[in-house]
């Protein structure tokens, strides 16, 4: 076809477009290489097999939470009770499973319900923005406070323990391999099957232009609660991750993650304003957050500049990442 | 019988009538040719068609059925195609997928069938072979393509709505020559397949190259539809301008021309930039200089660019005897210029703010003012609003107590705290009512008495004719000719806005 010889003969930035058009979390993978560099100079140990599992496994549910938050922005929402959703269906399932006994059909049978509940506070945060039209930022705030109030309800104090069998299997190994990396293997054939949904061709139009998609014939208010569902449900995802790596229930843990994967998902690549994402960066996004945070600790930061470190760092990466972008699509 | 059929439609946005009574009739095979001047009621109508638009009143009728069109959805259930003038497509997509995003093919219920959007695209995508230009392929993304390619996706998306009845709304405005001939070529293939189509453009070549009836539309209001080779050009304008077309415009409205032998305002030299090209002119001291033609013909992008809120790309501006190059509005208040935007949401109102505060934050840009005393501030607030017979019942009461033209009234007021040189009006009385428009421009030729040049562009044709001491009249983002004395009627300005470009 003669528009691809065009483009082969287009200039340096003009193909540099062109690779990112195609691949917009470039910039963030070549952040997480660099991350990745930096912490082993740091401490040449945190590169092992060792610290690289789990470092997959604690940032799995920030990991999932980002591309819960990313679906929601494709549509050009936002969704600030994605952690709140997660402390709901971490509290919830580590009773029901205590209730239960602490068997396996009692982790399978939690898990279902838990994957219900994600959906469910999904559907009501859809319903909220999309049908009643309320701002999507005050109106997810608002049912954060809500979720978070019933989680409290379920579970008034952090600390109840998740049952052995739950959280030895998310940390230990099957047929020779660490658990987690078969989340990521089935989060990776999950993400390939979702985007080659219609939903998700849709969730974008939608972001791109609300006008244009309800123009062109488009249901968009339920094409953006579909969009807050499939949110929901990964929230629940993460919440599995992080029962899983903490081994407890905690009704207010997923507060401060919330805006943390907010950030993953700027951090790679996708924009805010909809239409224009990727679920891969949002993964290098997490991945990112939980390298500056391991690095910040190997620097040997002492631990009251911690935090001025961490937010430094994180500014830096975004400003380098907006600044690759900028210049690659000018 | 007729295809399709619109009895008495009506539509009003609060208190603006956009359609009154919209009747229509459009039989299988033929193209219908919608005729009217700027915001006489064309775009309402197709889009109560189409679905995006609930109309108040009125039937629609769609092979003798009545039918009720509830939405976009529903007026594609129901057989109906739109090309949308503002286009309706996603700039982060494909053209493919553009293409075939209202219904995307499916397999397994959930995921796209790649290969089946491939070919159904492609299949409209290979009717304009040859005429897209470089750069387009079904896999680049919309936002990379130029406004013409752009135009032709969303003429392909509404053709791939297959449906009977097609409603195109200025589908050629920035085609060129060769892709409007295989655009109609294809018109006529539909037409012979027994389609009806709406067809809407401001060229009268070519209306008369491809329609067959031509209905005209004038204030809201069907007035009358014709047979187009029974007809000629000069008979549809005078339909669209009504009894008072060939009338000068009242001359005793406008102000006397000798009031402003006191030199240049201002004079713009063969200025460019997106939008707009080659514009030169020169406004007096106390002259209304008014721009005309049809919407978004550069008016409002040359005014924007002067103001600094657009880019410039060759050309210059004097305001006095001093270069004039804004690079931001605050440059260019700063300098003497002032610019008043009909579309007050965006340009003018701070939105829940106190009256007070939406009048003075020029004084404060111009006068450097930090810090100021309340009682001074309402001091210099009164008269300016005072001079605009603003009603409001206190400086503290929120802006948006205030009805549209009140606060328009407090957007102008603004400016008249410290006089600018030069005053930018793009389309200031969009939206307002009646009286207060007559209050506004009072107040524009009582400033233009006092040595101010003003630049009015206007949507409506009346304002222009009654107000402005000359017209230019802008066509395809240059000015096509100029209207002076007795040359100010309105036949001649809409002939000169509807000459093929």
């Amino acid at each position: 076809m003669t528009p691809t010889t065009t483009e082969t003969l287009s200039s340096h930035a003009g193909g540099l477009k062109l690779w990112l058009e195609r691949y917009p979390f470039l910039p963030a993978l070549i952040i997480v290489v660099a991350l990745l560099a930096l912490n082993g100079a740091f401490s040449p140990n945190s590169l092992g097999y060792r610290s690289l599992t789990g470092l997959l496994s604690t940032y799995m549910a920030l990991i999932m939470l980002a591309i819960a938050q990313t679906y929601v922005v494709s549509a050009g929402d936002i969704d600030l009770s994605a952690g709140a959703t997660l402390s709901l269906v971490n509290v919830a399932i580590v009773v029901l499973m205590e209730k239960w006994g602490g068997g396996a059909g009692a982790v399978v049978g939690a898990m279902l319900l838990g994957v219900l509940l994600g959906l469910v506070c999904g559907v009501i945060n859809g319903i909220v923005v999309a049908a009643l039209r309320l701002q999507a930022i005050v109106a997810t705030f608002a049912t954060s406070i809500f979720f978070t109030g019933v989680a409290l309800y379920v579970m008034p104090v952090a600390g109840t323990p998740a049952p052995a069998l739950f959280w030895r299997t998310y940390g230990g190994r099957l047929l020779g391999l660490p658990f987690v990396f078969y989340v990521l293997a089935a989060l990776a054939l999950l993400l390939f099957l979702l985007s080659r949904t219609r939903l998700v061709t849709q969730l974008l139009a939608v972001g791109d232009d609300q006008q244009a998609a309800y123009q062109t014939g488009l249901p968009v208010v339920l094409i953006r609660i579909k969009g807050y569902a499939l949110c929901g449900l990964f929230s629940a995802l993460a919440a599995f991750c992080l029962t899983g790596d903490t081994a407890s229930g905690d009704p207010l843990v997923g507060g401060k993650m919330t805006l943390y994967s907010v950030a993953a998902v700027v951090l790679g690549g996708s924009a805010l304003a909809g239409g224009w994402t990727t679920v891969v960066g949002s993964l290098l996004g997490a991945l990112t957050i939980g390298l500056v945070n391991s690095l910040v600790f190997f620097m040997g930061t002492p631990s009251e500049w911690q935090n001025f470190v961490q937010g430094l760092a994180i500014l830096f990466v975004l400003m380098a990442g907006v600044l690759a972008g900028r210049r690659a699509r000018a | 019988m007729s295809k399709l059929k619109l009895n008495g439609v009506s539509k009003a946005y609060g208190a603006t009538l956009a359609l009154r009574r919209g009747d229509l009739e459009i039989a299988a095979g033929e193209v219908h040719v919608l005729m009217g001047s700027n915001g006489s009621g064309k775009s309402t109508l197709c889009k109560i068609i189409a679905g995006s638009v609930r109309p108040d009143g009125g039937e629609i009728l769609i092979d003798g059925q009545p039918v009720t069109i509830s939405g976009p959805q529903s007026a594609r259930a129901q057989g109906i195609g739109i090309f949308y003038q503002e286009l309706s497509l996603a700039g982060n997509r494909s053209v493919e997928e553009n293409i075939c995003l209202a219904m995307l093919p499916v397999k397994a219920r959930m995921f796209i069938d790649r290969a089946a959007l491939k070919a159904r695209a492609a299949r409209y995508i290979d009717l304009f072979t040859g005429v897209f230009g470089d750069g387009f392929a079904a896999e680049t993304l919309v936002g990379n393509l130029r406004a013409d390619q752009r135009q032709l996706v969303e003429i392909m998306k509404a053709l791939a709505s297959e449906a009977p009845i097609l409603i195109f709304d200025e589908p050629t405005s920035a085609l060129d020559r060769a892709q409007v001939d295989r655009f109609f070529d294809i018109l006529r293939r539909l037409k012979r397949d027994g389609r009806g189509i709406i067809f809407i453009s401001h060229r009268m070549d070519e209306i008369t190259a491809i329609g067959d009836r031509v209905t005209i539309i004038r204030d809201g209001e069907t007035i009358k539809t014709l047979n187009l080779n029974e007809t000629d050009p000069a008979a549809v304008i005078r339909l669209m301008v009504g009894g008072a077309g060939d009338m000068p415009a009242s001359r005793s409205s406008a102000p006397a021309v000798a009031s402003f032998a006191t030199g240049a305002a201002m004079t713009v030299d063969k200025l460019s930039g997106a939008g707009f090209r080659n514009v030169s002119f020169e406004v007096a001291k106390g002259e209304i200089l008014g721009l005309g033609g049809l919407h978004g013909q550069g008016q409002s992008a040359m005014l924007r660019a002067i103001f600094g809120a657009g880019a410039i790309t060759s050309g210059g501006i004097r305001i006095g005897g001093d270069h004039f190059d804004a690079r931001s509005p605050r440059d260019a208040i700063r300098r003497g210029c002032a610019y008043v935007s009909g579309d007050r949401g965006r340009d003018g109102v701070i939105v829940g703010r106190p009256i007070i505060e939406n009048v003075t934050p020029i004084h404060y840009l111009r006068d450097r003012l930090m810090i100021a005393h309340p009682r001074s501030l309402k001091e210099k607030a009164m008269p300016a609003l005072a001079a605009m017979h603003t009603k409001f019942a206190s400086l503290l009461h929120p802006i948006n107590s205030l009805s549209g033209g009140n606060q328009q009234k407090v957007i102008i007021a603004r400016w008249l705290i410290d006089r600018p040189d030069v005053l930018l009006l793009d389309d200031p009385t969009k939206g307002i009512d009646l009286s207060a428009k007559a209050d506004l421009f009072a107040l524009i030729r009582q400033l233009a008495a006092d040595g101010l040049g003003i630049l009015l562009y206007s949507s409506e044709d009346a304002e222009l004719l009654g107000n402005a001491n000359r017209i230019l009249v802008f066509n395809g983002g240059s000015v096509t000719r100029e209207l002076t004395g007795e040359d100010r009627t309105r036949y001649n300005l809409y002939q000169a806005a509807y000459e093929a470009a």
